[in-house]
């Protein structure tokens, strides 16, 4: 526990602070997303070594979900999907006139579920971690299926398009070395390949390269920049009052929607505006402007951010594009997360989570002051920030072997995931489908390998048996709700 | 929903490419299980997945012809995913970014990188050509100052 204090090293809080800057910064642009800007800095943080270069990851991912808030209520424009939801009340109290405190109680929001996520991961994570050492293969065989189904269910928009893309994802992982045997698979006799694809490549290509494609026809029109003074940022006695049980909601629920597979922060948001409008004290105001509408989603989506951080750190397997780039970032610095990772390197474990806390604290002193000018970078024309970030997104694909191989990667992946964008595939299960692949071959094999060719051996321990019944009610009971909705619209 | 028709064909064919693909990895016995097991698995799975797709979206096409006509024969193909319109601009920079790839081990990071600033920034629509020079040379000098001098990173 003490090295908790880790996190007060002058180089560590330069790390925190740049994360969390770049974070901000990330999060207040509308297009390229936390997983792309880690990706993007990746060699840069490799230099740091690994506790401060996975504390500014980490302090870029939670960093965009404070900073995605600001455009969402001063621009309409949210610069995270998590934010979307904040758009409905905070632009209506910024059109009011009460950005200021719209934009305070969204910090102090994301503050009090940030602050005690960061608690609830100190003590759940390494429990989690205890308890996973009874875990076999056949356990992470049965949590990676579970894991990418349930993703496949709950992405939104097609379940079919979801899945197809988690699947290719694990197509994708396939290429190169095979992880037991060592054969080299798919490689197609390019050298480049023969150690698997550069995640790196693929993550910069599907959300910078593709961000940036897309987003040629949709930047131009930018509404007018709300820029409120310092002394409007204090909310009123009775806004304060208002918000306290929806940040309380928010941060409850969306702690634990973060331990579920999938986007958890956007769905975290979106839930916890739902149970405001229906418990909600205040909830016929819901829509037109209501403080609730703001402290609920941004506590609930930064406490879904936090909570994700957990079968990350503890079971090594990442949920979500955000964590899924700093699993690899932790491999790049030979870091392995899971059960050992508190044994084997204290200094990172308890470095970054109380990075966590120092993180928060720098957000919302940045963020109170900070607010107009974090405002002003995303008016910034698209043709004078998006080159800029195609030459980034090269050098950091290029990077992570030396190899032009890897641009080439970059490229096609961008290109694929643009056009994937146009017909409404989403490329966050492939990212995952990407990470996991090699986690469900590996234990799938050792499994069968112990069990002697006894398919039964993957379900013959509890836990096992539970998560894979789990999965099992997961892919059919998102198949009949399906079928109960398309019902229920054609009666309608 | 015929835009969705095409990609479950696409992906069906994306599935049975790499299932022959995969014939060369042995699948071994269950208890020894080969490099070839996984492939096979996830080819056959997307193999079912893409025929999910296309029979779902063949029955809301279906649906769909069965209201009969709403608008225009414009909204009626932009509804069925078939608009033709070409984005150009983004497929410009497709082409921009290809060739970037290719001319970068021959020209170098400095020279390829300035140029696809450039391009990249007309693209978009700046209309002079000070500016775009300018953001380029910018962009590069710090690129190449922060990875290839600070962070030692050999760029070509």
């Amino acid at each position: 526990m003490s090295e908790l204090f880790v996190a007060l090293t002058p180089s560590n809080l330069l790390a925190c602070f740049l994360g969390t800057v770049l974070g901000t910064i990330v999060g207040v642009l509308p297009g390229l997303g936390p997983a792309g800007a880690m990706a993007l800095v990746l060699p840069l943080t490799i230099k740091l070594g690994p506790t401060a270069g996975l504390i500014m990851l980490a302090g870029i991912y939670y960093g965009a979900m404070y900073g995605g808030s600001t455009t969402s209520i001063l621009v309409n424009v949210p610069g995270e999907a998590a934010s979307v939801v904040t758009t409905i009340d905070g632009y209506r109290l910024a059109r009011k006139g009460r950005a200021g405190a719209a934009l305070a109680i969204a910090a102090i929001a994301s503050f009090v579920a940030g602050t005690f996520s960061v608690i609830a991961l100190q003590i759940a994570a390494p429990l989690v971690a205890r308890a996973a050492l009874a875990f076999g293969p056949a356990e992470y065989f049965a949590f990676a299926l579970l894991g990418l189904v349930l993703l496949g269910n709950l992405t939104g928009g097609s379940r079919a398009k979801s899945l197809a893309m988690v699947v290719l994802g694990v197509m994708l992982s396939t290429v190169g070395m095979d992880p037991l045997g060592g054969t080299v698979r798919f490689t197609f006799d390019l050298s480049g390949a023969q150690a698997g694809l550069s995640f790196v490549a693929v993550t910069t290509g599907l959300f910078g390269v593709a961000e940036v494609l897309a987003s040629m026809g949709e930047l131009a029109a930018m509404s007018a920049v709300a820029h409120p003074r310092f002394r409007e940022l204090y909310p009123s006695r009775v806004e304060l009052r208002r918000s306290l049980p929806a940040m309380l909601h928010g941060t409850l629920l969306g702690f634990l929607v973060g331990l579920v597979p999938g986007p958890a922060a956007t769905i975290a948001s979106f839930v916890s505006y739902g149970i405001e409008k229906k418990v909600g004290k205040h909830r016929a105001e819901l829509g037109s402007g209501a403080i609730e509408g703001v402290a609920g989603p941004e506590a609930a989506n930064n406490a879904a951010a936090g909570s994700g951080m957990i079968p990350l750190l503890s079971l090594g397997l990442p949920f979500t594009p955000s964590t899924a780039v700093l699993l690899s970032g932790m491999l790049l610095m030979n870091v392995t997360p899971g059960p050992f990772l508190v044994r084997d390197h204290p200094g990172v474990f308890w470095g970054v989570i109380g990075s966590f806390y120092v993180g928060n604290v720098m957000l919302l002193l940045l963020n109170l002051p900070l607010v107009g000018l974090f405002a002003r970078v995303a008016t910034i024309p698209a043709r004078y920030l998006m080159p800029g970030v195609l030459v980034l997104c090269a050098v950091a694909a290029y990077s992570d072997n030396n190899n032009v191989f890897d641009v080439w990667v970059m490229i096609v992946a961008g290109v694929v995931g643009w056009a994937m964008r146009a017909l409404e595939f989403n490329p966050a299960p492939l990212v995952l489908g990407l990470v996991l692949g090699p986690v469900l071959e590996r234990s799938l094999l050792q499994a069968l390998t112990i069990a002697r060719g006894e398919i039964g051996g993957l379900w013959a321990s509890r836990p096992a048996a539970v998560m894979l019944a789990a999965t099992v009610v997961a892919f059919i009971g998102s198949g009949v709700t399906a079928l109960t909705r398309r019902a229920a619209t054609r009666r309608s | 929903m015929a835009r969705d028709r095409w990609c479950a064909a696409l992906l069906a064919l994306l599935a049975i490419a790499y299932l022959v693909s995969a014939r060369r990895y042995p699948l071994d016995t269950l208890a020894t299980p080969g490099p070839g097991l996984m492939p096979v698995l996830a080819g056959v799975t997307l193999l079912g997945i893409a025929i999910w797709l296309f029979a779902t979206s063949s029955r809301a096409a279906g649906a769909g012809s069965r209201l009969g006509p709403t608008g225009s024969r414009l909204d009626a193909a932009r509804a069925a995913g078939n608009d033709t319109s070409l984005p150009r601009k983004p497929l410009a920079l497709c082409a921009a970014l290809l060739l970037y790839a290719a001319i970068l081990p021959r020209v170098g990071f400095a020279a390829s990188s300035f140029a696809l600033v450039v391009v990249a920034s007309r693209l978009m629509g700046e209309t002079s050509w000070w500016r775009p020079v300018a953001l380029a040379l910018g962009f590069v000098s710090v690129s190449h100052l922060l990875f290839a001098r600070w962070l030692g990173v050999p760029l070509p």
